[in-house]
């Protein structure tokens, strides 16, 4: 053991001697005539900081510094590593570039000065700095990848993407193609974005971020079979996937799976409990229930956590409406139309409720309005019809009637989008007090047995696009309007006439689910 | 583990003491025997510097801990047996790891336990000092040398030798020694008296182990002569011959090890993984000088296991990820919590090879590819483990944890690790109930009334509406007149919603309510 004791001595001494003062430390230092290794306990520190056990890790740094006196690189750098854990970024850039004065050939110091530039929000300075850095290393996928992230916040697209496919030629991770998948996001180009996430998901097929953002993406595109394809996915890596849960949700309550739905929620519910969209949906779960209470509750809920969203102030609209409280649904209808002014259904939700609040004259100004946003929903207009009907304006009625056959028309020629039975119902009865019937009759039932017919044979795209829950919501109004039969007459006929608007609504909740996470401007192209 | 199961006061007293790591009704069920638990066993050390062997020779399996100490100030080498500490001694300094490995052919065929501790190999036999092997000296820098051989025979002056030397560090690919880098760091004053006190030593750069694993250097047996495989600081690995201690091998990193894992044999064919500090794990074969195949992480690898022929590589991002021996992504599993340490867990007599990690979260997880087949709670977070045979029990699981405790179980011998055995199924979120706002009987009151009396509410509240805006206009004029109007503090704001508000009052009711709305708020503020 004698060997082994007198090495003790030997490493002990620097230790011992530091408090000592100057005069004592020279005469010492003769003798000892050895200089402590550097390097000496970089491994410990290393280890300390993976476990992040940061207090033992700086206790390590702060001996190995006062031993080397302020030479060991490696201590140095892991503070500053800590010191920007902990939000001290400009200490951190301070630390950093020292190291990169003590080895100013490390490619590594260099990126991390660049990367605490970066933090601080300074990008052209870190672009800088990461090109100094490539200079020194020109295979690290990771400078690659950070200039691009630089040039996506100051906004060079171009720069970026070319930054961000070298570093993909360099090696391939998953957040190379994040970030490249949000650039094309940024642009707005949705299938690139795609394209770019479907390689990303061959490539690393188990990450639940990617796989739910091309969930997401193929949702927006209305491809509902390879939507829920890749939620599924996400979902058995990840049962608890927030995101997921809420597309995936959203989708089966599209299919009428309401108590699935419900059931998937309360993960989320667990894990986010305020989240808007979240309490949204489960308010439409409620309504596709018809526990229009519950509903209620949640939807105000919803609205409480988000109370500038639309979305929710629309569906609160639209409950209300079916409870035939109507004076409540007229303002959150008022009040979603304030913040979204540009969507011609909602107004036709006004003023259906205005009609029903036996208010005409203002009624016929948000059809008007209506019609004038919206281009290509034949509800505003069967709906304005009806009205103008009920009002004796036969003219007026039948212009909107033809109006609404051109875009039956069109819709029937672009998609394969069907109508609800209620409405073709209506339309029907419409056409035949206006005695334009018997030509009009053909273009429905015709459409109809077409539609009946997809919806059994075809694909679960078609039939998702059916709204189940709307139909629904459809026959509580009918059971409390009872006149109707007698369409032309009175305003009962109206209040019941009026409420199929609540169908094309229904999808709404779908695109509901989404929108927080997918980001919004989606909805908006 | 005959110490433990013979005294039978002992496990009295460790179960006593264990009130928290499984209740009964779960011990029953448990695939462990509580063996032992001491939370002030006073042992803190990492998983590399745990090691089981029979240092005897007489079939007691002890347990070797190189011990770091609390707070790593008083390094000790402690062999165990059974729950007591059979002996201790002094460590000259941190030990970064241990190993234990059969040196020689010769019976009785004792194993040699190994600890590296800075530049040093220390080598036991018998609990004996035997050995010590120390790395060789790093080769100088030769101008360097050059610069202090000048300045040997004064041929030189402190300025101009400080002036060279800050040229050879910016732009030499070797490094500086500490002797020149302390030097680079003084006042002018002191120069002269450090160079006449250090010129005449010979400048010396000397680097530390970090990691160190065993490699067995010519059968696959059990009991087959190892080699030790050494990972350093300077970025480089060695292979040790076992008997003569000199290098047989030396192989070159990009960066610096950090956990090592060997398969093969020397003589034969072997595999190397090292994670190394830059967060890449490398892999070399028996003929590569430099790595093979290279896994980049982007984050740091916490622990490095094979199982088999997959590598689980353990990452600061809270999870598991499973690499083939050519560096291709298998699989990743997300942890709950950060990952302190991992080892390997085998049970011959089945055959089972599995990962075991533990958590911050105080649970000890174990893993056969990505399915989960247990859960340890522990009642402090584990910081290392080591599973194999001890004392006479073939599988026992050794943990230390965070404050120092030591725990010991013993694997049933009925007990067969299944698929599932961890948690499977729906998370249990899903059986919450969703917390549904409730509604009273006053609201549902309300309801009913508006349902009857909704349009004169509506008429009430337009009509009031309008009354206020009649004061507000009216009470606004008046303080224009009077010159009493308040002068806004923010400059635009109520002023400028007044006169949006009149002007507004030509579009059709809707619009005109929805201003009123936030005009009712404003006037008081």
């Amino acid at each position: 053991m004698t060997k082994l004791r007198s090495f003790r001595r030997h490493c002990l001494l620097p230790r011992t001697q530091f408090p000592a003062s100057a005069e004592s430390q020279k005469p010492r230092l003769k003798k000892a005539q050895e200089f402590p290794i550097l390097e000496k306990q970089n491994w410990l520190i290393h280890l300390h900081y993976i476990r992040k056990d940061y207090e033992a890790c700086k206790a390590v740094i702060k001996e190995q510094l006062q031993e080397t006196q302020g030479l060991c690189e490696y201590a140095i750098y892991v503070q500053a590593l800590i010191f920007r854990l902990e939000g001290n970024i400009q200490e951190s850039l301070e630390l950093f570039q020292t190291c990169a004065v003590l080895s100013p050939q490390c490619a590594d110091n260099l990126k991390q000065v660049a990367r605490s530039l970066f933090l601080l929000g300074k990008h052209k300075a870190a672009i800088e700095v990461y090109n100094e850095a490539a200079k020194l290393n020109q295979t690290d996928w990771e400078i690659c990848h950070n200039l691009g992230v630089c040039y996506i916040y100051l906004k060079q697209f171009k720069k970026a993407q070319e930054q961000l496919h070298n570093a993909l030629h360099l090696n391939r991770h998953d957040l190379t193609y994040i970030m490249l998948g949000k650039i094309h996001l940024l642009e707005g180009d949705l299938d690139k974005a795609i394209e770019i996430y479907k390689k990303a998901v061959e490539f690393s097929p188990e990450n639940t971020e990617l796989l739910t953002t091309l969930g997401l993406l193929y949702l927006q595109l209305g491809i509902y079979q390879k939507a829920f394809e890749h939620l599924g996915n996400a979902l058995t890596y990840d049962p608890t996937n927030y995101k997921a849960i809420l597309a995936a949700g959203s989708m089966m309550q599209t299919h009428g799976d309401f108590d699935v739905a419900l059931t998937k929620y309360r993960v989320v519910a667990c894990a986010v409990p305020e989240s808007p969209p979240l309490w949204n949906n489960i308010g439409m779960c409620f309504f596709g229930k018809k526990k229009y209470v519950a509903a209620i509750s949640c939807l105000k809920r919803a609205n409480y956590l988000a109370p500038f969203d639309w979305k929710i102030l629309y569906n609160l609209g639209l409950v209300h409406l079916t409870m035939q409280q109507y004076a409540s649904a007229f303002h959150f209808l008022s009040a979603a139309i304030n913040f979204q002014p540009k969507m011609g259904e909602l107004y036709m939700l006004l003023a259906v409720a205005l009609t029903n609040l036996e208010d005409p004259e203002n009624a016929k100004r948000a059809y008007a309005e209506a019609i004038r946003l919206d281009k290509c929903n034949p509800l505003v207009n069967l709906n304005y019809a009806v009205l103008l009907y009920n009002q004796g304006e036969k003219q007026g009625a039948l212009a909107q009637y033809q109006e609404m056959e051109k875009k039956v028309h069109l819709l029937q020629d672009s998609s394969s989008l069907e109508f609800d039975a209620e409405m073709v119902d209506m339309a029907q009865k419409l056409g035949a007090a206006l005695q334009v019937g018997e030509a009009l009759v053909w273009t429905k039932p015709v459409k109809d047995t077409k539609s009946k017919h997809r919806t059994t044979s075809t694909s679960k795209a078609a039939s998702l696009q059916q709204p189940l829950g709307s139909n629904q919501a459809l026959g509580q109004a009918m059971s409390s309007a009872a006149a109707y039969g007698k369409l032309p007459s009175g305003a009962g006929g109206t209040s019941h006439l009026t409420k199929p608007p609540s169908l094309p609504l229904e999808p709404q909740p779908t695109v509901e689910a989404h929108p927080n996470e997918a980001s919004a401007q989606i909805r908006e192209k | 583990m005959a110490a433990a199961s013979s005294s039978d006061s002992d496990c009295g007293r460790a179960e006593s003491a264990q009130l928290f790591p499984s209740s009964p009704s779960n011990e029953a069920s448990s695939k462990w025997l509580d063996a032992h638990y001491d939370p002030v066993a006073n042992i803190h050390t990492f998983s590399s510097c745990l090691a089981l062997a029979d240092l005897h020779g007489d079939g007691e399996y002890k347990l070797v801990v190189g011990d770091l100490g609390p707070g790593g100030q008083h390094p000790r080498l402690k062999v165990l047996k059974g729950p007591t500490v059979l002996t201790e001694s002094p460590l000259p300094a941190l030990p970064a790891a241990a190993a234990t490995f059969l040196m020689e052919q010769h019976e009785p065929r004792t194993p040699a336990l190994a600890l590296a501790s800075g530049p040093c190999v220390y080598v036991y036999k018998n609990l004996r000092p035997y050995f010590k092997f120390s790395l060789p000296q790093l080769p100088p820098n030769p101008l360097e040398q050059d610069l202090w051989n000048q300045a040997k025979e004064d041929r030189i002056d402190p300025l101009t030798l400080k002036e060279m030397l800050e040229g050879i560090r910016e732009k030499a690919e070797v490094p500086l020694s500490v002797q020149s880098l302390r030097f680079l760091q003084l006042e002018l004053r002191e120069m002269e008296a450090f160079v006449s006190q250090h010129k005449s030593k010979s400048i010396k750069r000397q680097t530390v182990i970090t990691t160190m694993t065993t490699l067995k250097k010519n059968l696959a047996d059990e009991d087959a002569v190892s080699c030790l495989v050494l990972g350093t600081e300077n970025k480089e690995l060695l292979v040790l011959d076992p008997e003569a201690f000199i290098i047989l091998a030396k192989m070159s990193l990009p960066s610096v090890p950090v956990f090592l894992d060997v398969s093969g044999q020397f003589d034969v064919e072997f595999r190397l993984a090292a994670a190394c500090r830059n967060g890449n794990i490398y892999i070399l074969r028996r003929d590569s000088k430099r790595p093979k195949y290279c896994i980049e992480l982007s984050a740091q690898p916490v622990g490095l296991v094979r199982v088999h022929k997959v590598l689980v590589v353990g990452s600061t991002q809270d999870s598991l990820h499973g690499f083939t021996h050519k560096g291709k992504k298998l699989w990743t599993v997300q942890m709950p919590a950060a990952i302190l340490t991992m080892n390997l867990l085998e049970q011959h007599s089945r055959g089972l090879q599995a990962v075991m990690a533990g958590l911050a979260n105080g649970e000890v997880r174990i893993y056969r590819d990505k399915t989960l087949l247990n859960v340890i709670r522990t009642p402090d977070a584990v910081t290392s483990l080591c599973f194999g045979r001890y004392g006479r029990e073939d599988n026992t699981l050794i943990m230390t944890t965070r404050g120092g405790g030591l725990i010991i179980k013993i694997l049933k011998r009925t007990a067969v690790f299944v698929e599932g055995g961890g948690e499977a199924g729906p998370p249990p979120a899903q059986a919450l109930k969703l917390n549904v706002p409730r509604k009273t009987r006053l609201y549902v009151d309300q309801t009913l009334r508006e349902r009857e009396a909704g349009t004169a509410m509506h008429r009430t509240f337009q009509t009031d509406l309008y009354l206020l805006r009649l004061r507000t206009a009216r009470a606004y004029v008046q303080a224009l007149e009077s010159s009493l109007n308040p002068v806004s503090v923010t400059a635009r704001e109520p002023l400028k919603l007044h006169a949006v508000d009149w002007r507004d009052s030509d579009g059709y009711g809707t619009r005109k309510k929805t201003v009123c709305f936030s005009n009712c708020g404003q006037p008081g503020g």
